[in-house]
């Protein structure tokens, strides 16, 4: 335990630690050499070393971060961002009676609800310091209230999104490595970490999420692919409570509030939105019946179909939901009570993730309704990716409690499954394509040229996407199969083709598990090289690393933690020739 | 709008931001050290929340001679224990147990108040009290746990409990409802005695396809047993050890390792891929794998029936502990009649270390039940303190109406109003205290400041007995200090709050440059504010919507205290020395903010 202090201490403050505790010492600026806890691992040594081989495992998401114990079951602690969160230290006004959040100064410049979230991942407008403050301030409190720990440095794993940018993950990690010391902080993505928490190997992750809903493909442990979509939690919240303004009474709202971005003035505040968003807030199981399937073909029958649905779906109402719900509301002015009718309730969420009323063409890519969203992309997957992951869907994040949300998503999947097959191309042309048979003949004899065989094997549908098995990367993975295929191990054991819902712990927990049974992360960061060098050298060493390692080792797929992953992993591989 | 009592917080020098690792702006860190000092403290950028702490909140290390905050300070425990019953709790018990009381100590889920045991069984009546005491009547039958502040109970949530003891043991046996389950622990005994693990295993299989979950704890115990002997499998330990084991430092095979080392990633990458094949997933419930039934139905029917009444908020839902004994609730949990009791989290009293040359600086008694520190050094005995009143004079303004304002009211923008700071030296030797403030305050609305007095000397804290002994009164005092600056006003010291009127006549003149008032161990000065209009933001335009506490007229203010202590003695408070030599400089210096007053919104 003879560790120097010095060389754990940012570079920049060394002189000031060496020099003699003279008059230079107490100047304000030389106060900068406040981070060196690391000092901790030389006193007291037994113990240390008993907290060295304690693992924190540090859940990010952009709401809350969670908190515990390898091998636990579940996190010892939560801690949500909010703005009570956010104030000076010794300003109690939130205990003071009649304190009253003043939320619509706080949502001024769209900012509403922003106070409650970590980090917004378009980092040009985001104060990466206030993020590293927020994370630390979070953590201290998990540690303090949860954890019940004390501040001797302890290694962590951390569960991060696998689209959480290099800059916001720079942030972090500067705050917690200057604040907390740990001597390696892990890296995991949360998709993997939720498909080892369902105990599959393969499997398409629907993450409901906060920020966006996120769809990832895992195989055998690997993200393969990733598909996003805007219409996650916030959304939600921001439906709600333009549903809701619409029904208060003397607003103006109810003429424009089709279209929300109209009018950018709150009537309701965040929180008490969130509220109604969690606890009343539900989904209506998909309303139509199987019917009318000779228009799908083309593009214009389509969205006359989903006319009709929605119509349908007015209708229905009455017959089901007759009763009413009052809904106390406190923060518009003034306060009043809202009788609606409980179906009214299922409002937002239509609007936030289906907006059925709208045809498919007209969404752009980044705020594709859930349904279509998982629907493409299982049809973006190669064929034998594909059959293993529609058997294993797994719903996880906040909005998966929202009542009904998973069945529909899932009803509205296997119905687009049914109606459309796995065929990507849609359209007038293919219609005739299909009706025309000399037409047909050609095409099915172009797609049999493709490049790979792969597509000749029959599953649900027809298969005729040949844009899929000429990337790369696929290669590796027909192999692996094969590989097992060959061992015999679990023949004909998996289930597949099939659409299948499965429920997985948690990331939380599957991080737990993974930890536990001490399997290595995707990337480990040790704190002194992080300190030296930043994500500058992650970057360099990624250049590096990026021939030879990746494409074997990480296999994660496109994505900007991945490029962040290969660069620790970088890392990690030098620490180990170092040693 | 409330008015504001005028208050100080002081930041923490360790939240210099050049210390917090790798500046990832475009600005390299050279810069950012050449603007260090000119750049000017701003109180309402949003990080400076997080290094603004009252004094009182602030520790100070004698020896670094540095204000140690929260955030800059070792930790150590040193006791953990239930804030309910105040039993102590061996660290021991925290791995296993849980930070929660393990013993009787629950909180409501509905006020978080404390819950107690009581008897269902019990109709109390007064008459026969006594006798039923001797019958020990109450002491039997099924119980519950009420709040006694909201009158909830547990048996609302369908909750009853045999025993009045070992309540928390008893919870992890019930499911809200009453039906009872297997503990984590009975489970292990069931699988250890195979005749019944078969037993209870096929229960359970034949439970999962019936549609009944296996609980989180369940499934996660399957799961972990479940990679483990897939982990075990022979056919995989081929591979000689976990590949980049980089979690697994435990296991120091250094040979293999450096085998890895010279044959590079390309095989260690194909044992990783054999190993990783020869791994298969989940195949049942046995092996954790759970199916999710995604009709729920039944959940939204009982949400209607509910309402919004019966729905739990997200404060109480918050304050739930994760419930492992059921099965993954998704929406359910939002119900009222899903709420358990919660029991309570353990806390602990830690000592706290200097980060940097590790001596105590706080220390509490061990004990539980006192509240006494055996160290403690908090800062408010080191740096001067600062307090702040409002100072109504009555010159060129109309009396009545400023002095009202500025001694409980709003400020008037635009309108020049006074405010004495009060600095206070709790040391025992002489300190010299300079004073630095931006002339206009940052942010939107720009107030004017100005500091009369920037530079001024504070006498040391002597002993009050010398000062009491000869303080007869006002007059006393001051011919005492007759070689010193003389008190500038008499019988004002409650002069602001108090309105003053006309009180001082021609003797309140404000001159820059000159101490307000002194005392034996403190000195007042004046600072001059003209606050801003909170129509007119400082780039122009339109003000629009305040911010929270915007129209808080708040000053950053560098302050920088010089003493004279003896040299290397622990002792701030050590006689004067002899000597010249042996005294030595010390220097401390900090941002601090002052919160002076809420402006008028006209």
């Amino acid at each position: 335990m003879s560790t120097p202090a010095g060389s754990a201490l940012p570079h920049r403050s060394v002189a000031n630690i060496r020099s003699p505790s003279g008059t230079g010492r107490h100047h304000h600026h030389s106060g900068s050499s406040t981070p060196n806890r690391s000092v901790a691992s030389n006193l007291g040594s037994p113990s240390s070393l008993r907290a060295d081989e304690e693992i924190i495992i540090i859940e990010f998401g952009t709401r809350r971060l969670q908190v515990g114990y390898p091998n636990d079951p579940a996190p010892r602690g939560c801690v949500w961002f909010a703005p009570e969160q956010q104030r000076r230290v010794g300003d109690f006004r939130q205990w003071q009676s009649g304190y009253r959040h003043e939320w619509r100064s706080a949502a001024a410049g769209g900012r509403w609800g922003r106070d409650h979230e970590l980090w917004q991942y378009d980092v040009r407008e985001v104060d990466l310091g206030l993020v590293g403050d927020k994370i630390e301030r979070a953590l201290r409190e998990a540690f303090t209230k949860y954890m019940l720990i004390d501040s001797r440095p302890r290694r962590m794993v951390w569960v991060i999104p696998s689209s959480l940018p290099i800059p916001l993950l720079s942030a972090a990690l500067d705050s917690v490595f200057s604040r907390f010391q740990p001597p390696t902080v892990s890296l995991l993505s949360s998709p993997l970490a939720v498909a080892v928490g369902a105990g599959v190997r393969t499997a398409l992750v629907v993450d409901l999420g906060w920020r966006e809903t996120a769809v990832t493909s895992i195989y055998e442990y690997r993200e393969v692919d990733s598909s996003r979509s805007i219409r996650g939690g916030r959304m939600l919240v921001e439906q709600t409570h333009n549903s809701l303004a619409k029904h208060l009474p003397g607003s103006q709202r109810g003429s424009n509030s089709d279209n929300p971005d109209a009018t950018h003035e709150y009537a309701i505040s965040f929180e008490e939105c969130s509220d109604i968003a969690t606890r009343m807030v539900w989904c209506k199981p998909r309303q139509r019946p199987a019917t009318a399937t000779a228009p799908q073909l083309s593009d214009d029958g389509l969205a006359t179909v989903l006319e009709q649905d929605e119509a349908e779906a007015r209708d229905l109402p009455p017959t089901e939901a007759a009763g009413t719900v009052t809904i106390p509301l406190k923060s518009c002015s003034p306060p009043n009570s809202l009788e609606l009718p409980f179906d009214a309730l299922t409002e937002p969420c239509e609007n936030a993730f289906f907006d059925t009323q709208y045809s498919p063409s007209s969404f752009d890519d980044h705020e594709l309704p859930l349904h279509l969203l998982v629907y493409r992309s299982l049809l973006h997957l190669p064929l034998d990716v594909r059959a293993l992951c529609m058997s294993r869907i797994i719903f996880t994040g906040g909005c998966a409690n929202v009542l009904g949300l998973r069945g529909r998503i899932f009803d509205e999947v296997s119905h687009l499954v049914q109606e459309q097959g796995w065929d990507p191309v849609r359209g007038k042309g293919v219609g005739q394509l299909r009706a025309n048979p000399k037409l047909k003949r050609r095409g099915a004899r172009q797609a049999a040229e493709g490049p790979t065989g792969v597509a000749a094997q029959p599953d649900g549908g027809e298969e005729q996407d040949g844009v899929w098995h000429d990337s790369a990367d696929t290669t590796p993975e027909v192999d692996l199969i094969e590989e097992q295929l060959k061992r015999g191990a679990d023949k004909g054991a998996r289930v597949h083709g099939e659409l299948r819902a499965v429920e997985s712990l948690g990331a939380w927990s599957g991080a737990s598990l993974i930890t536990h049974l001490k399997t290595p992360a995707i990337a480990t960061i040790d704190r002194e090289i992080w300190l030296q060098h930043g994500a500058a050298g992650a970057s360099k060493a990624a250049d590096v690393d990026h021939k030879n390692d990746k494409p074997q080792r990480q296999s994660l797929g496109s994505g900007g933690l991945m490029r962040g992953a290969a660069a620790a992993s970088a890392w990690t591989l030098g620490v180990w020739g170092a040693n | 709008m409330a008015a504001l009592t005028p208050y100080t917080y002081i930041q923490c020098p360790c939240a210099d931001p050049s210390t917090l690792g790798h500046p990832s702006g475009p600005n390299a860190p050279t810069d950012t050290d050449a603007d260090e000092d000119d750049r000017t403290f701003d109180p309402r950028a949003p990080r400076s929340n997080y290094s603004l702490y009252p004094l009182e909140y602030l520790l100070y290390c004698e020896d670094c001679h540095q204000i140690r905050c929260p955030r800059c300070i070792a930790e150590e425990i040193v006791t953990y224990y239930c804030p309910n019953c105040l039993f102590e709790v061996p660290s021991s018990n925290l791995r296993s147990e849980g930070n929660r009381c393990t013993r009787n100590c629950f909180q409501c889920p509905i006020c978080i108040g404390p819950l107690a045991i009581t008897s269902l069984e019990t109709k109390p009546n007064p008459g026969l009290l006594a006798a039923s005491d001797n019958t020990a009547a109450p002491h039997h039958g099924p119980y519950a746990l009420t709040c006694s502040y909201c009158h909830w109970s547990s048996t609302e949530v369908g909750i009853k409990l045999d025993k009045p003891n070992n309540v928390h043991a008893q919870l992890a046996r019930l499911q809200n409802g009453g039906a009872t389950r297997l503990t984590g622990k009975e489970r292990k005994e069931r699988r250890a005695d195979p005749s019944k693990a078969q037993d209870a295993d096929g229960r359970r299989r034949g439970a999962s396809r019936d549609g009944q979950d296996l609980d989180l704890e369940t499934q996660f115990t399957n799961l972990k047993t479940f990679y483990q002997s897939q982990l075990a499998d022979p056919e995989s330990s081929d591979s000689g050890l976990a590949p980049l084991g980089d979690l697994g430092y435990s296991s120091p095979t250094s040979l293999s390792r450096i085998m890895h080392l010279y044959t590079g990633g390309g095989r260690q990458d194909k044992k990783a891929k054999s190993r990783v094949g020869a791994m298969r997933e989940a195949l049942g419930s046995g092996e954790g794998l759970q199916l999710a039934h995604l009709d729920e139905s039944a959940a939204i029917a009982a949400l209607q029936a509910a309402g919004h009444d019966g729905t739990a908020s997200t404060t109480q839902l918050l304050e739930q502990p994760p419930h492992l004994g059921a099965a993954h609730p998704h929406g359910s949990a939002r119900l009222a009649a899903s709420l358990r009791p919660i029991p309570y989290l353990l806390r602990t009293k830690r000592s706290k270390r200097c980060p940097l040359c590790r001596h105590i600086i706080s220390k509490p008694e061990a004990k539980i039940q006192t509240t006494r520190f055996r160290i403690r050094l908090v800062a408010g005995t080191y740096i001067p303190s600062l307090a702040i009143r409002a100072l109504s004079l009555s010159s060129g303004n109309p009396p009545g109406p400023a002095a009202a304002a500025a001694a409980g009211g709003l400020l008037d923008p635009l309108k020049p109003a006074h405010f004495l700071l009060t600095f206070k030296n709790p040391l025992f030797d002489p300190i010299k205290v300079t004073l630095g403030a931006p002339a206009a305050t940052p942010g939107r609305f720009a107030s004017r400041v100005t500091v009369l007095c920037p530079a001024f000397e504070v006498d040391a804290n002597t002993d009050v007995w010398d000062e009491a002994l000869k303080d007869g009164g006002g007059g006393e005092r001051d011919k005492e200090r007759g070689g010193r600056e003389r008190r500038r006003r008499k019988g004002e010291d409650g002069g602001g709050s108090g309105g003053g009127g006309g009180g001082g006549g021609g003797q309140n003149q404000l001159e820059v440059g000159k101490i307000w008032e002194r005392g034996r161990n403190w000195v007042s000065i004046v600072v001059e504010v003209v606050p801003a209009s909170l129509q007119a933001p400082v780039g122009g335009g339109q003000p629009g919507l305040l911010q929270e506490d915007e129209d808080v007229l708040e000053i950053p203010m560098f302050v920088r205290v010089e003493w004279e202590a003896e040299a290397g003695g622990d002792e701030v408070g050590a006689v004067v020395s002899r000597d010249r030599e042996a005294k030595e400089k010390r220097e401390l210096a900090y941002w601090c903010v002052l919160g002076l007053g809420r402006i008028r919104q006209s």
